[in-house]
């Protein structure tokens, strides 16, 4: 059991170190082609992109919205045990933890003759998301005793996991001067899901004078419910490790569970410098169909104690099993079971929206040949990020200053707002020598100074070719 | 080299100094030994409302001055018990309206039925319109815990100690435990 704590705490502690899923820092910057994974219908200034398998983008990222290693192992305070408890105090049922780590197998795309840009390509996701299980948490670390009357609320438990690959092409399209539009579609290929999120129950030890025992206990309207897909055969201790590895690799393509998703974005430019954009991601549904196990508790329950006969033994001179027909009638009322239901569960749908507005015009060699789009060396901007979690949709908004240095660097510093932190400053660099593009993004920048005492971070890179005419 | 060679290589070179030279200060990750789980928890354990008829023979009808029952507590061989159990308070509660004081002995037997621990206490005589209410709090501490860690059952014995007064009332028990862990 300590082991579980210990390790539970190091996790939530190395999760701070690594803000998920927001990836404010590649947005709306157009000279990237990860730029299009964020908003199908950003401005693209490019012709063609092939990026190096599985170096074009690596993201991993995680926050805690409620603790840091910090609060746990401040070296100045010896007592763990009452940093640890203060510490489950103090946290809520909302707040929560996240890790989400992308990393794309293969990137391509290129303008058609129509002047749309077509992209494709492959990547692996995953990403874990976990309220914290508040009243479940403080009734194994403190027990029933200080909180008599209190009911411990299991809809506390609440959290979801999944890996998978997808699969996805899109198209972009100018549609006028002013407007753009993009559409992704997305075939998802599941590895592992797990998924319990509409759980229920309560346990309460109730001290009323008019029960004939000093406690009742209850639980009541008890169901928790925990679907998982591709975790039991991998559980099955069976099976040797190049027999798992073949079958995570069959089901990387289509060999598990399948789903499908869309994402959908736009660009206006409300004047030459002036800009909205926006879009809506993985608005996708997974059908969990293979290797599917699910979990069940439910039932209710309420007891005094055991109540003795006297004298004894039955009529039949055996002694009366009265723990025996305790449990029993504990089995049919609290069930147990585990069943193999088919289940669906709808990705994390995400939105993006912002304002950008650019100064300092550019100026380019003039070629009568050429067409030129006026552009600017600095854009400033406010985007709002958005992802749908079980209770509730997750912001972030971030403000950035966006700076090309020359046509083959440029840099873009945010600040962003979370539910992580107030002072999250991030910063991309990207790079380009002739056609080979490499960029580097990190958030929580502050952070790293002292993970310690970080709640979130993240980390992006890659490298590609991206061609212009 | 051009202004803006310099400053990109000074970026670049800043951005990944932060992130290679990031740092972990001010913590003492050996705390994680110490971390433990020390719930309290209140159990319910046995309860019953005895009168008049359960102090006579069922067959013959005769008077029998002692009553007992035992109960297993399967529970306490489960393993949280065994490994991580430091202190137990059990707390028992009988509300008399007989008449008539009872002597009460409570044992805790291993399964072989070897006694492990006894409570013995007095039952104060009631009356059926004021029943009197006789608590007993038996604490077994750490150095003691064995005891329960060996036990499996919980046997109750009531001895009704018989006066003038007619046998008349009903004894109610109450019974819970304070179940403190270290995990």
């Amino acid at each position: 059991m300590r082991f579980l704590l210990t390790s539970l705490i190091l996790i939530l502690g190395t999760i701070t170190y690594c803000n998920a899923q927001n990836k404010q820092l590649l947005y709306n910057v157009k000279g990237l082609p990860q730029s299009l994974l964020n908003n199908p219908g950003t401005n693209v200034n490019f012709d063609g992109h092939v990026g190096i398998p599985l170096f074009s983008k690596f993201h991993v990222s995680a926050g805690s919205s409620g603790v840091n290693l910090f609060d746990i192992f401040d070296d100045s305070k010896p007592d763990v045990n009452r940093k640890v408890s203060s510490t489950i105090r103090r946290l809520t049922r909302n707040d929560y933890f996240k890790v989400h780590q992308q990393l794309e197998i293969l990137s391509f795309g290129w303008r058609l003759n129509n002047g749309q840009y077509l992209s494709a390509g492959v990547y692996q996701e995953a990403d874990m998301f976990a309220y914290f299980p508040k009243d479940p948490v403080l009734l194994v670390n403190e027990g029933n005793n200080a909180y008599l009357n209190v009911p411990f609320d299991f809809s506390d438990v609440s959290f979801t996991g999944e890996i998978l690959t997808v699969y996805h092409i899109g198209i972009n399209k100018k549609i006028n001067k002013k407007l753009t539009l993009g559409v992704r579609g997305k075939l998802y290929s599941g590895i592992f899901n797990v998924s319990s999120t509409e759980n229920t129950g309560l346990f309460t030890t109730r001290d009323d004078p008019e029960n004939p025992n000093f406690y009742r206990h209850f639980a009541e309207n008890i169901n928790i419910r925990v679907n998982t897909s591709g975790y039991a055969s991998l559980n099955n201790t069976g099976r040797t490790v190049q027999e798992s590895t073949r079958d995570l690799l069959k089901r990387s393509f289509f060999g598990g569970n399948i789903g499908a998703g869309l994402d959908i974005g736009a660009t206006y430019n409300l004047a030459e410098n002036f800009r909205i954009t926006g879009s809506v991601l993985d608005i996708g549904i997974m059908y969990q169909q293979h290797d599917v196990e699910n979990y069940l508790y439910y039932g209710s329950y309420e007891t005094d104690g055991i109540e003795p006969l006297f004298p004894d033994v039955a009529p039949s001179d055996n002694t009366i099993p009265y723990w025996d027909l305790f449990e029993d009638e504990v089995d049919r009322n609290l069930k147990d079971e585990t069943v193999n239901e088919k289940y669906k569960t709808w990705r994390p749908v995400k939105f993006n929206a912002a304002v950008e507005f650019g100064f300092e015009e550019m100026f380019e060699v003039c070629d009568y040949r050429k067409t030129y789009k006026r552009r600017n060396y600095n854009l400033i901007g406010v985007h709002l990020f958005g992802v749908k979690r079980p209770r509730s949709m997750n912001y972030a908004l971030t403000t950035y200053y966006d700076r090309k240095f020359t046509n083959n660097f440029r840099a873009k510093i945010s600040y962003t707002v979370d539910d992580f932190s107030y002072y999250n400053v991030g910063l991309l660099l990207s790079t380009k020598i002739k056609k080979f593009n490499f960029y580097l993004a990190a958030d929580n920048l502050i952070g790293y100074f002292n993970l310690a005492k970080s709640q979130s971070a993240s980390i992006q890179f890659g490298m590609q070719f991206i061609f212009k005419k | 080299m051009s202004f803006n060679k310099h400053l990109k290589i000074v970026v670049l070179l800043l951005l990944f100094s932060v992130v290679i030279v990031s740092c972990v200060k001010g913590i003492d990750l050996d705390q994680t030994e110490e971390i433990a789980l020390t719930p309290d928890l209140q159990v319910s354990l046995l309860t019953f409302d005895v009168t008049g008829i359960d102090f006579k023979d069922e067959d013959s009808g005769i008077f029998t001055p002692i009553i007992r029952d035992t109960v297993r507590l399967e529970f306490l061989d489960d393993s949280y018990i065994q490994d991580d159990l430091v202190t137990v308070e059990f707390s028992f509660k009988y509300t008399n309206s007989f008449p008539h004081p009872f002597r009460n002995k409570i044992s805790f037997l291993s399964e072989n039925d070897r006694t492990q621990h006894v409570v013995s206490f007095d039952i104060a005589p009631g009356d059926k319109n004021s029943p009197v209410v006789t608590d007993w709090v038996e604490l077994i501490e750490n150095a003691n815990i064995d005891v329960i860690k060996k036990s499996i059952k919980m046997v109750v014995e009531i001895e009704a100690l018989p006066n003038q007064s007619p046998f008349e009332g009903e004894l109610k028990f109450e019974s819970k435990g304070l179940f403190s862990f270290e995990f």
